[in-house]
C-alpha cells in the first residue's frame, strides 16, 4: 500500500498529541489530588502547598509543551 | 509608602524588557519562514481551487507576518512585523498604566487603578519575590514587576480583535529568557564572586569520581532553565490562540460536508471559543504569575545554593 509520509506525519501528530496529553493529565491529576489530601489534613498549610503544587504544575507542563511543540512541528512542516 | 518606592523602582526598571527582541535575527527567521511558507501554500491544492485550507488559515493567525511597510532609522533596516508592533504597544501600555497608577496615589492612598495595580505589585513583592529570594529579593522586585505586567499586557492585548499576542513568537521569549538567564548568573556572581558562583553549582560531599558526570550536567541544567522558560510561555500563547482558531474553524469544516451539519455548529463552535478565550484571560495571569515565580525561584537557587 502507497503511503504519504505527509499523512503518517499527521498521524505521527496526532497520536502523539493525544499521548502527551494523557502523560501531562496524569501527572497533573496525581499532584493535585495529593495537594487537596495535604490541604484537607491540614488546611493551615493550604498557602505554601497551592504555591509548591503551581511550581510542580508549571514544570510537568514545561516538559508536556516540549513534546507538543515537537507535534506541531510534525503537522506543520 | 514602600509600595510607592516599588513602583517607581518597576517604572525604572520597565525598560528592561524593551531592549529585549533580539533586532535582526528572529525578524529574519521570521520573513524567511513567511518566504518558505508562501511557495508550499500556492503549491497546495486548496490553493489552486482559490482558497486556504485549514492549516494555511491556522498558521495565517498566529504566525508573524510583515505589516507592509519599511523604513531605515540610520544604519538599521526595520520592517515591522504584527508582533513587533504588538510588542511595543504592550510595552507602551504597561508604561502608561504604571504611570497612572502612581499618579493616582491621593496624600500616599492609591485611588481607582493605583489600587489594582498595588495588589498586583505588593503580590509579587511579598508572594513571589521575597518569598522565594529570600531578604535581598527586593532588588529583584522591579524586574520581576517587569516580566508579570509585560507577559500580562501582551496577552491581555492578543485576546483584542484584530490583535496578536507578541508572547506568541518564540523571539520574543527567547528575548525575555536571555534577561532572566543574565539575572539567574547575575544574582550569583554579586553574592559569590565569579569563582565561587560557579563551583556553588556542585553539590557539597560529592565523591570526587561523580564530577565528570555531574558538571556536565550542571552546565545542561543552567542553560535548560531559561530555556524552559521560553518554551513554556511561547507555546502556552500559541496553544490558546490556535486552539480559539480551531474551534472556529469547525463552522466551515462541517458546512463544506453539508449546511445541515453546518448551521448548527454555529452556535456550538462560538460558545466553546467564547469558553476558551475567557479561559485565555485567566491563562494570561497564570502564565505571567508562572514566569514571574520561576524567575525568582531559579534566581533564589542561584543566591542561596545547597550547602
Amino acid at each position: 500500500m502507497p503511503t504519504d509520509p505527509k499523512a503518517l506525519a499527521y498521524f505521527a501528530a496526532g497520536i502523539g498529541a493525544g499521548l502527551t496529553i494523557m502523560g501531562g493529565a496524569a501527572g497533573i491529576g496525581r499532584l493535585a489530588a495529593a495537594a487537596m489530601e495535604g490541604i484537607a489534613r491540614q488546611p493551615n498549610a493550604a498557602g505554601d502547598i497551592r504555591g509548591a503544587m503551581i511550581l510542580a504544575a508549571a514544570l510537568i507542563e514545561g516538559v508536556t509543551f516540549f513534546s507538543l511543540i515537537v507535534t506541531i512541528l510534525l503537522a506543520i512542516k | 509608602m514602600i509600595a510607592a518606592f516599588v513602583l517607581a523602582a518597576s517604572l525604572a526598571g520597565q525598560p528592561t524588557p524593551a531592549h529585549e527582541p533580539p533586532p535582526e535575527t528572529p525578524h529574519q527567521s521570521v520573513t524567511e519562514h513567511a518566504a518558505e511558507g508562501a511557495p508550499h501554500a500556492a503549491g497546495a491544492a486548496h490553493a489552486a481551487e482559490g482558497h486556504e485550507g485549514p492549516s494555511e488559515i491556522l498558521m495565517h493567525h498566529v504566525t508573524d507576518r510583515p505589516l507592509g511597510y519599511s523604513f531605515d532609522l540610520g544604519p538599521v533596516h526595520f520592517e515591522p512585523t504584527r508582533h513587533m508592533l504588538f510588542f511595543v504597544l504592550a510595552s507602551a501600555v504597561v508604561l502608561i498604566v504604571v504611570r497612572l497608577a502612581v499618579r493616582s496615589y491621593r496624600e500616599g492612598i492609591p485611588t481607582g487603578i493605583g489600587a489594582a495595580v498595588e495588589t498586583l505589585v505588593v503580590y509579587v513583592r511579598d508572594e513571589i519575590a521575597e518569598k522565594n529570594i529570600g531578604h535581598d529579593g527586593l532588588k529583584y522586585t522591579p524586574l520581576l514587576l517587569s516580566f508579570f505586567f509585560f507577559i500580562l499586557f501582551a496577552a491581555l492585548l492578543g485576546l483584542l480583535p484584530f490583535s496578536s499576542t507578541s508572547t506568541g513568537n518564540i523571539s520574543v521569549t527567547l528575548g525575555l529568557a536571555i534577561v532572566a538567564f543574565i539575572a539567574m548568573q547575575f544574582a550569583g556572581i554579586a553574592k559569590y564572586g565569579v569563582v565561587h558562583h560557579f563551583t556553588n553549582m556542585i553539590p557539597p560531599g560529592l565523591p570526587t569520581w561523580l564530577l565528570p558526570i555531574i558538571i556536565p550536567v550542571e552546565i545542561l541544567g543552567m542553560f535548560s532553565k531559561p530555556f524552559a522558560l521560553m518554551i513554556r510561555l511561547f507555546a502556552n500563547m500559541l496553544a490558546g490562540h490556535m486552539v480559539i482558531t480551531t474551534l472556529l474553524l469547525l463552522i466551515p469544516l462541517m458546512s463544506a460536508i453539508g449546511l445541515v451539519f453546518g448551521v448548527p455548529m454555529i452556535p456550538i463552535s462560538l460558545g466553546l471559543a467564547l469558553f476558551i478565550m475567557v479561559l485565555e484571560v485567566l491563562v494570561a495571569f497564570i502564565q505571567a504569575y508562572v514566569f514571574t515565580l520561576l524567575t525568582s525561584i531559579f534566581i533564589g537557587m542561584s543566591a542561596h545554593p545547597a550547602h
